[in-house]
């Protein structure tokens, strides 16, 4: 039997539910309280990562005061081992870079986000919407792929270190990595929460009911629309740069169709609309994660030719297939939304 | 681009249009009958191939009796997923987003259990296996018994298809369904019958399409979602809804991938590794620019929404 | 938009009372393919008043709503809405400039409660985007008192009780009244309804009418009412017009209307 070690394996779990929540709340906020079908969620996180790998190698040996290497091709190995050398001897270097790939992350994501989302204006049915997202995340992948000098086309750039890869236990620097993402996720719950509950949250949800409407009662819906895309896709990004660095590597197979769906899985089995949902899905999904691997693990210890990923994705839809059809609200339902107005309204009333 | 490549390119068009148009004829039937974008119509696919794979790797080697199983095999896994999961779902008239997340979950559930059993079984990457006979040999141009199989039996089936649908009372209620499904109930169509035979048509023909495709190149778990963008495509450029242009869809898809990709490649330096954008491309154009796609062409016999 | 049409015009009103227009339709003309839903229709709203706009089922009523709230786009002619030509505004400019809208349908946020419903059409805001609405201090006051707003509104039209009700469980009575109530919250000058007493009991569709005519009259409110329950509103009505196939057959006060030879044979069948 392999030996697990409880201490590691819970701040995997709680580095990965940090990531997985800024991820589910994301699409909560776009498809939970506005509607919007994001099925290209994996391009938005994707966007984060690949602002990582190219921060990592152009912008990050130019903060440690070194001449960037080209990180593909025959230079490969030079380059990676001196953004190594940086990230395990400069911590103020890394932490610019990061700070660096957080706000192109979010500039580039936001702004697609913001643009995207008038393609609904140019499509003849709503859910068309759906698909162009899926395909369109699907096509930058396959270009980003297709480029040799971006992030190395298929090979990927890998020794993407965490920026806490420079203190020398391990243990500490995952300690320390975990609570940077809870930190980040904590952030983005606040902000998301205070949004529902507001004058906004409560246009988006008209919005999600009906457009038509909303617009007869003198509301710019597509601003609306393109507004919460920008910071879905905002909190999408930074959730996919940390993805990547606690991966380790930037490659485009990361960022496949499985990916958008693992997003929604969490929204819909913790609770579409509802942030708290968000992050029970996240948590669950990233325990859900965490003992699939240990599974494959013991069972390819114990000599089965049982591949356990398979697992994985069959109870994947299992879930996704059980909670639709018996529990549509999700493990913890969408919760009404509530502002002073209704303070006022009881103060009035009296009760 | 030399002519050599030219005409084996074009012969690949036919080749794989033939059937994408087989796969995608399920897709713009699905959706007209049963309103639904139906992402597992890929392991319909694949799990036809397998079971003709399993099939002729127990001895069987006819191409009619390993059609037929194929065909056995895709409609059972089609009429389950509608009775397991999409019927419910629409009983409860959940959105449509509700519904293309469990058809991309039961994709998913199929998909798994064929890796399952592929890995167990070390099923992967076979090709289904008549023997090989060349028919036509011209320079680099070759011609086997399979080209005979594939392109003719897509195209029968196709046109088999097209006179179920115009010909026969079934075809006449799935037409009546796809027009206006509360107007077909009121007129005392059996809507729950005629859908199960929709969906065992679609599951059958996407199982034949995948022993066919298993015959030409090899069967793995993924087969049947690689192509599943091409054939979403094809489907896409009928509008979801036209039969001839749903077929003139899949062999523009075909050629663009084939033909048009080779010629990119040969005469602009375009890199072949951008190949699986080209359906991604159709499909957003479509979709931005001309979403009835070739609808208006086509106003005529074998149109759904007629 | 805006600009030229500068002159006011004038209509004889009941009691020669001169009043100016607020809503003035020119030729107006919507095509749907082969067909005239609303073929060359001038018609004027002066400001305060109660308008019936009558006709058959597929006379072009509703088409004309819309054409007004623009929610569907003219073919021909222009919309002029207190002197300022609105024709080619996007209905949220519509409903801003001082239209609202009903449905036939009431087209009510059935998910959100009624006092979520009612704040929803205020205007201006403040924390209406992605900026501001994390701040509560930068919007609360104001929400307060839109709520104070809401909260008097829905006493008048005895809602109040209900302010936490889902909007879903309410009668359909109830909705058609918050429906009426919400569109006030934009403090619109006109109030384009389409068939207000639908699928309501008599008693409760008097009282709707009640409420209508109580805004005209306290908020000087004005109102174009599509209905086919005649005999209530010809007991508020000021003007009445009746379309026919697109056209504008007749127009007068509602004793010209219901002695109106041709109107009475296309719209009673006599």
């Amino acid at each position: 039997m392999i030996n697990i070690d409880i201490g590691a394996t819970a701040v995997a779990v709680l580095t990965l539910f940090g990531i997985y929540s800024l991820m589910a709340i994301s699409l909560n906020l776009e498809y939970g309280v506005a509607g919007v079908p994001n099925f290209g969620k994996a391009l938005f996180i994707s966007i984060g990562a690949y602002t990582a790998g190219i921060t990592y190698t152009r912008t990050l040996p130019l903060l440690a005061g070194f001449e960037a290497i080209h990180p593909c091709g025959p230079t490969m190995g030079g380059a990676l081992q001196l953004r190594s050398e940086i990230m395990a001897s400069q911590p103020a270097a890394g932490f610019i870079n990061l700070a660096l790939t957080f706000l192109i992350a979010a500039a580039v994501a936001g702004a697609v986000g913001f643009a995207v989302s008038y393609i609904t204006l140019r499509l003849k049915e709503e859910w068309f919407l759906a698909l162009v997202l899926l395909v369109g995340g699907e096509t930058v992948r396959i270009v980003v792929r297709g480029a040799d000098d971006f992030i190395c086309s298929h090979n990927g750039i890998s020794g993407v270190a965490q920026p806490f890869y420079f203190v020398e236990d391990p243990r500490s620097s995952a300690l320390l990595f975990m609570l940077l993402a809870l930190a980040l996720a904590l952030l983005a719950y606040v902000y998301s929460q205070r949004l529902i509950h507001s004058p906004y949250g409560r246009m988006l949800k008209g919005l999600r009911e009906d457009e038509d409407i909303t617009r007869g009662l003198g509301k710019g819906v597509s601003l609306a629309r393109a507004q919460i895309m920008a910071v879905g896709s905002v909190i999408a990004a930074i959730g996919g740069a940390l993805f990547a660095l606690n991966t380790g590597f930037v490659n485009t197979n990361d960022y496949v169709v499985n990916l958008t769906l693992d997003v929604w899985v969490m929204v819909v089995l913790g609770g579409i609309g509802n942030n708290r949902g968000a992050l029970l899905g996240a948590l669950l999904i990233a325990l859900l994660d965490r003992f699939t691997q240990i599974g494959a693990i013991a069972l390819n210890m114990s000599g089965s030719e049982l591949e356990f990923n398979y697992v994985r994705f069959i109870a994947f839809g299992l879930i996704l297939i059980w909670m639709l059809r018996n529990r549509p609200g999700g493990l913890l339902p969408e919760s009404r939304l509530t502002t002073n107005a209704h303070d006022v309204a009881k103060g009035l009333i009296g009760r | 681009m030399p002519p050599a490549l030219l005409t084996t390119s074009l012969v690949n068009t036919i080749q794989i249009g033939s059937l994408y148009a087989l796969m995608a004829l399920g897709i713009t039937l699905t959706f007209s009958v049963m309103k639904l974008p139906n992402f597992a119509h890929a392991e319909f696919v694949t799990a036809g191939a397998y079971a003709a794979l399993i099939v002729s790797l127990s001895g069987v080697l006819n191409p009619l009796a390993i059609m037929a199983a194929a065909f056995v095999v895709g409609a059972l896994t089609a009429l389950i997923s509608h009775i397991a999961v999409f019927k419910p779902l629409e009983n409860r008239e959940v959105s449509l987003y509700t519904l293309i997340l469990a058809s991309f979950a039961v994709g998913l559930i199929i998909r798994y259990i064929l890796f399952l059993m592929a890995d167990y079984f070390n099923l992967f990457d076979l090709r289904i296996g008549i023997p090989l006979t060349i028919l036509f040999r011209e320079g680099s141009l070759i011609l086997s018994n399979l080209f005979a199989w594939v392109v003719p039996t897509s195209i029968l089936l196709v046109i088999l298809l097209t006179l179920l649908l115009n010909a026969t009372p079934l075809g006449r209620e799935m037409r009546a369904l796809a027009n206006n499904s509360i107007l077909a109930r009121v007129i005392g169509i059996p809507v729950e019958r005629v859908k199960n035979y929709t969906w065992l048509l679609v599951g059958g023909l996407a199982g034949v399409a995948g022993a066919l495709w298993g015959l030409q190149s090899a069967v793995n778990p993924l087969m049947g979602w690689a192509a599943i963008i091409s054939v979403f495509a094809a489907a896409i450029l009928g509008g979801l809804s036209s039969f001839s242009g749903t077929i003139l869809g899949a062999y523009v898809v075909a050629f663009s991938e084939n033909t048009l990709m080779l010629f990119l490649n040969f005469n602009f330096g375009v890199d072949l590794a951008y190949k699986p954008a080209i359906p991604f491309i159709i499909i957003i154009a479509v979709l931005l620019l001309r979403p009835q796609g070739f609808t208006e062409i086509f106003r005529r016999a074998g149109d759904l929404d007629r | 938009m805006g600009g030229g049409y500068t002159a006011r015009v004038s209509t004889r009103y009941q009691g020669a009372e001169i009043m100016t227009a607020l809503l003035e339709l020119r030729n107006l003309r919507k095509d749907y393919g082969g067909l005239r839903a609303v073929d060359d229709v001038s018609l004027t709203v002066p400001e305060g008043a109660i308008i019936g706009l009558i006709g058959p089922n597929g006379s072009g009523k509703s088409t004309l709503i819309n054409l007004i709230a623009g929610a569907t786009q003219r073919s021909a002619g222009r919309v002029i809405f207190a002197g300022d030509d609105i024709s080619d505004l996007p209905p949220d400019a519509v409903f801003k400039l001082g239209i609202a809208r009903g449905y036939q349908e009431p087209a009510l946020y059935l998910k959100l409660t009624v006092l979520d419903n009612m704040l929803l059409p205020v205007k201006n805001q403040r924390g209406e985007g992605p900026w501001y609405a994390p701040w509560w201090r930068t919007w609360h006051n104001e929400e307060a008192k839109h709520a104070e707003r809401a909260l008097a509104v829905l006493e008048q039209v005895q809602l109040l009780q209900q302010y936490d009700t889902l909007a879903s469980d309410l009668s359909g009575g109830q909705m058609k009244l918050l429906e009426i109530a919400r569109s006030l919250m934009g403090q619109p000058k006109l109030l384009l309804l389409d068939e207000p007493t639908a699928g309501v009991a008599p008693k409760l569709a008097y009282e709707i009418f009640e409420q209508i005519a109580r805004l005209r009259r306290e908020h000087g409110i004005t109102f174009l009412i599509v209905e086919h329950r005649l005999e209530i509103l010809f007991d508020f009505a000021d003007t009445v017009y009746v379309m026919h196939l697109g056209n504008l057959l007749a127009e007068g006060s509602v004793a010209e209307i219901a002695n109106h030879a041709t109107v009475r044979e296309v719209y009673f069948g006599e």
